[in-house]
């Protein structure tokens, strides 16, 4: 499996005198966990959809395994790389399984129907996701965070070796959000997937992320291990409030300080790691 | 080969096939037998061709006519065919007509040529004014063997509406107003057979020239237009009389015209009047009656 | 998993349908103003014309009638599913991009102008009223294009303003025509079945069936694209040579129907929403299905048509209408309730 993303010299804006995205350039090895974080209109959803070819850069380039992103036809592209997007409402009455089915469209035969191959794959992604219970149950007879976790075993039927998801767990509860990350984890280490995720869950984000890209206002942005990218002093910069920072074990978490909370006092801006 | 060209292929051949079929029918059909020229079994889309049919005597002829068809009073006996403006074709080809005779307006022209696109004999004449009825009359009397009944009936007529003229002489022509619906108020224009008939009779319209046939017109222009002679054609409804006084009460307040004020207010059988046919000298002298009672009194 | 749709399932299914639908077209084809008789139409033609009136009406009217409002009948619902399809509404109908006033108007240039060429002898109605319906929908598409916006919406703009100007152009020449004039494109407009001849069947049947196998193929990708432009474009699906193929295929058969028989509405709104309420929205068995529905929906539209006033005739888009209306209306209430979850 490959799915080398390499991004260079990237910029991109709505009206061309505005860019959202300045120079930006980083690079996504094969089976890594990236997590994209940073304010909202900072351009996180803009960068996925540029990765995935539905804008196109004003400058800079985007290749997939060496490839510009726009040398690919659909086909090409949907077989290397699924996406995941916010709920998006169906129309017609699909059930769950025929929705998953949709992703293996390209290999239906001339008659356009599916084949055994295809049918197992979907059947995995539904096992995966936890939604086989309802296969047959119309979309729109499902929970927001049961419709979500159908649309990513829709991406995972695709069976492509790079997954990008825009906040997948907007919608979730605090079970299936963790239930979600440990999905997407499995399939990188167990099946080498490249997961690139948009979100804005700080703290999830470095629990699963290898690698992290926090996204500046000014389009600014850093990248590199979670660990380092993910410090109580970047976040307070770039997302402009009061960080408490903590540990458990080896798990970092991040609470972000109102200035009506509980204690109402000022607190300190670096507090100790041990808490009482 | 992928299934959009097999797709492109099997429409091309279907296609081509259609065509060469067709011309293949075609052929077969130029050279089916002619149908004999004796029509024994006519179908009239119209009640005026009803008329003809039956002055040329070929009552036992007729197989079909159409839903008003109903002078003389044998036609109503027979099958209907629909209406003049709706014509059931499948009542036409289930009277086994060998000919079939129409008006030349488009509908039925229409109906002709479908007709005429499976095999069925099929005749189309004008009757927009005099002139076209003689002509009509003449071609039927060819297309059904009766040239010699035609001749008749044609003589016959010119020279009734010839004494008729002589008869009027030189006379002034008498104003009048030819009134087909009363409510709105609407008139027989002068681009109309009717207008031939007043003028045959010795009149002429109180109307001028109009754009449309039998345009709807107001008071003031029936007051301008100074008619003498007022003749309402009676639509068939069942008391002339009712609608005599029905008429008097409405012209009443027309006291600035001619026509009222001497009381020359005409309602007279709506059938002859209403249709260019064989009736067409009886329909002119009961119009020359209304304009100069005096003259007929012998 | 075993609700899944097969090719097994879909060719069953299908040849139910089609028995169903020759049954129709049978039973149809012995209804009528006169009265025939079978045995009398196996004695095949006489010598002459007049010589068999049953074996006449039967093949000669009956029967093209028949296989006319069974073409006309699946070109509209095929084209209506693909439009719902399209434009993600399943309240659009073949006409909601223009293709009505484009034909409307078509028919009365040709009418006031008093052409009289033809095309292999057809009359000048049916080449106005199918080039005006194919230029509209050309217009509409470029319309929708030129304003930038989000495709679907786009061209639904675009119709709703191109139907607004013909329709204001109709009424114009409807203001100056003579009556008679006015009163052949009003009947014209209101959807007729007329016997038409051999080969305009055969040309008919090809392009429609052509058409409808042609939408079959891309039925997958109507699919995917019901879930928007993204995220089938995410799956794989080349949206802009399955939307091209989609409108193309549609406007084009629709055009013909339109030609052949003038306006007839409901068919492509109502069957294939019916159709998708009882067999599910996949469009490769909603769209043969909902064909097979169409065609028996207007056979018998039109046989009603021609017998509950006989001798005179309802145009079918009467019955259509008045059939029509109230499912639609049981059909809206029904699918409302059922889309409760985001209302």
């Amino acid at each position: 499996m490959s799915g080398i993303i390499e991004v260079t010299n990237l910029s991109f804006g709505y009206a061309a005198a505005s860019p959202i995205l300045k120079n930006i350039s980083f690079e996504v090895p094969p089976g890594t966990f990236l997590v994209i974080a940073g304010p909202n209109g900072a351009g996180k959803s803009t960068l996925l959809n540029l990765i995935c070819g539905a804008l196109k850069p004003q400058s800079g380039e985007i290749m997939l395994d060496a490839s510009p992103i726009e040398s690919y036809s659909a086909e090409a592209l949907a077989a290397k790389v699924a996406v995941v997007r916010q709920e998006s409402m169906p129309i017609f009455g699909f059930s769950v399984v025929e929705t998953v089915l949709m992703a293996r469209t390209p290999y239906f035969s001339a008659a356009g129907f599916e084949s055994q191959a295809d049918r197992a794959i979907v059947n995995d992604a539904l096992e995966l996701t936890d939604t086989a219970r309802f296969a047959m149950r119309p979309l729109t007879n499902l929970s927001s965070g049961e419709r979500q976790r159908v649309f990513i075993a829709r991406a995972l039927a695709q069976d492509s070796p790079v997954l990008l998801l825009d906040e997948p767990t907007s919608f979730l509860d605090l079970r299936h959000q963790v239930d979600i990350y440990d999905l997407l984890k499995t399939a990188q280490i167990e099946k080498g997937k490249t997961i690139v995720a948009v979100t804005h869950d700080i703290n999830l984000a470095a629990q699963y992320g290898d690698e992290a890209l926090l996204l500046g206002m000014d389009g600014s942005f850093q990248h590199g291990r979670t660990s380092e990218v993910f410090s109580a002093e970047h976040i307070e910069n770039v997302f402009n409030v009061q960080v408490f920072a903590g540990n458990i074990g080896r798990e970092r978490f991040f609470i972000p300080l109102g200035k009506l909370a509980k204690d109402n006092r000022q607190i300190n801006p670096r507090p100790n790691n041990n808490k009482s | 080969m992928n299934k959009w060209r097999w797709l492109l292929l099997i429409i091309t051949c279907w296609m081509a096939a259609g065509f060469a079929l067709s011309s293949a029918r075609q052929g077969q059909e130029s050279q089916a037998p002619a149908l004999p020229s004796r029509a024994d079994r006519i179908v009239s889309m119209a009640p005026d061709l009803t008329e003809i049919l039956f002055a040329l005597g070929l009552d036992e002829e007729i197989t079909g006519v159409t839903q008003y068809s109903d002078y003389p009073a044998a036609a109503k006996e027979k099958p209907n065919v629909g209406s003049f403006w709706q014509p059931n074709i499948e009542a036409v080809v289930a009277a086994k007509p060998t000919l079939v005779i129409v008006l030349g307006s488009p509908q039925q022209k229409n109906l002709a040529e479908r007709l005429k696109r499976i095999g069925y004999k099929t005749l189309t004449v004008n009757l927009e004014t005099v002139n076209d009825l003689f002509k009509a009359m003449a071609e039927i009397g060819t297309a059904t063997g009766r040239q010699h009944q035609a001749d008749e009936l044609i003589g016959s007529v010119r020279e009734k509406l010839k004494a008729l003229s002589s008869l009027v002489g030189d006379e002034a022509k008498v104003k009048v107003l030819w009134v087909v619906q009363r409510e709105p108020l609407r008139v027989a224009g002068r681009d109309t057979f009717v207008n031939e008939l007043i003028e045959l009779a010795g009149g002429e319209n109180a109307i001028g020239p109009t754009v449309h046939k039998y345009p709807p017109i107001g008071a003031e222009q029936v007051i301008i237009s100074g008619p003498e002679v007022i003749i309402e054609p009676d639509m068939g409804q069942k008391d002339p009389a009712a609608q005599r006084d029905a008429a008097l009460r409405y012209w009443s307040r027309f006291k600035n015209v001619p026509a009222v004020t001497n009381g020359r207010i005409y309602v007279i059988p709506g059938g002859a009047v209403s249709r260019l046919g064989p009736r067409l000298y009886e329909a002119t002298e009961t119009i020359a009656r209304c304009l100069r009672p005096r003259l007929f009194e012998n | 998993m075993d609700q899944l749709l097969t090719p097994k399932k879909l060719i069953t299914t299908m040849a139910a349908a089609l028995a169903v639908l020759a049954v129709v077209m049978f039973a149809c084809s012995l209804v009528g103003s006169e009265k025939i008789s079978l045995r009398a139409v196996f004695d095949g033609p006489g010598v002459q014309a007049a010589a068999n009136p049953d074996y006449e009406i039967f093949v000669r009217f009956r029967l093209p009638r028949i296989v006319l409002a069974c073409l006309v009948g699946a070109a509209l619902a095929c084209s209506g599913v693909v439009f719902q399809a399209l434009l993600r509404n399943p309240l659009a109908d073949p006409y909601i991009l223009g293709i009505s006033s484009g034909a409307g108007l078509g028919v009365m240039i040709a009418v006031i102008s008093g052409l009289s060429w033809t095309l292999w002898g057809r009359s000048p109605i049916a080449v106005f009223a199918f080039a005006g319906a194919l230029g509209t929908v050309w217009l509409v598409w470029f319309i929708g294009r030129l304003t930038g916006k989000f495709h679907v919406t786009g061209l639904l703009l675009a119709g709703v303003v191109v139907n607004a100007f013909f329709s204001a152009v109709i009424m114009f020449l409807t203001s100056i025509a003579k009556s008679e004039q006015v009163h052949s494109t009003i009947f014209w407009l209101m959807g007729n079945m007329v016997e038409e001849d051999f080969l305009v069947l055969w040309i008919g049947t090809g392009c429609v069936v052509g058409g409808i196998v042609a939408m079959f193929y891309i039925s997958p990708q109507l699919n995917a694209l019901s879930f928007g432009d993204e995220d089938a474009r995410s799956m794989g699906i080349n949206i802009a040579r399955t939307r091209t193929v989609a409108f193309a295929v549609a406007a084009g058969i629709t055009a013909v129907a339109v030609s052949m028989s003038g306006l007839i509405g409901f068919v492509g709104l109502v069957v294939p929403h019916a159709v998708r309420l009882v067999f599910g929205p996949d469009h490769r068995r909603l769209l043969p299905l909902s064909g097979i529905l169409g065609a028996i929906f207007l056979i018998i539209a039109d046989t009603l048509a021609r017998t509950v006033i006989a001798p005179a005739q309802l145009p079918v888009g009467v019955v259509t209408a008045i059939v029509g209306g109230p499912v639609f209306l049981v059909l809206l209430v029904k699918h409302s309730r059922n889309v409760g979850g985001f209302k």
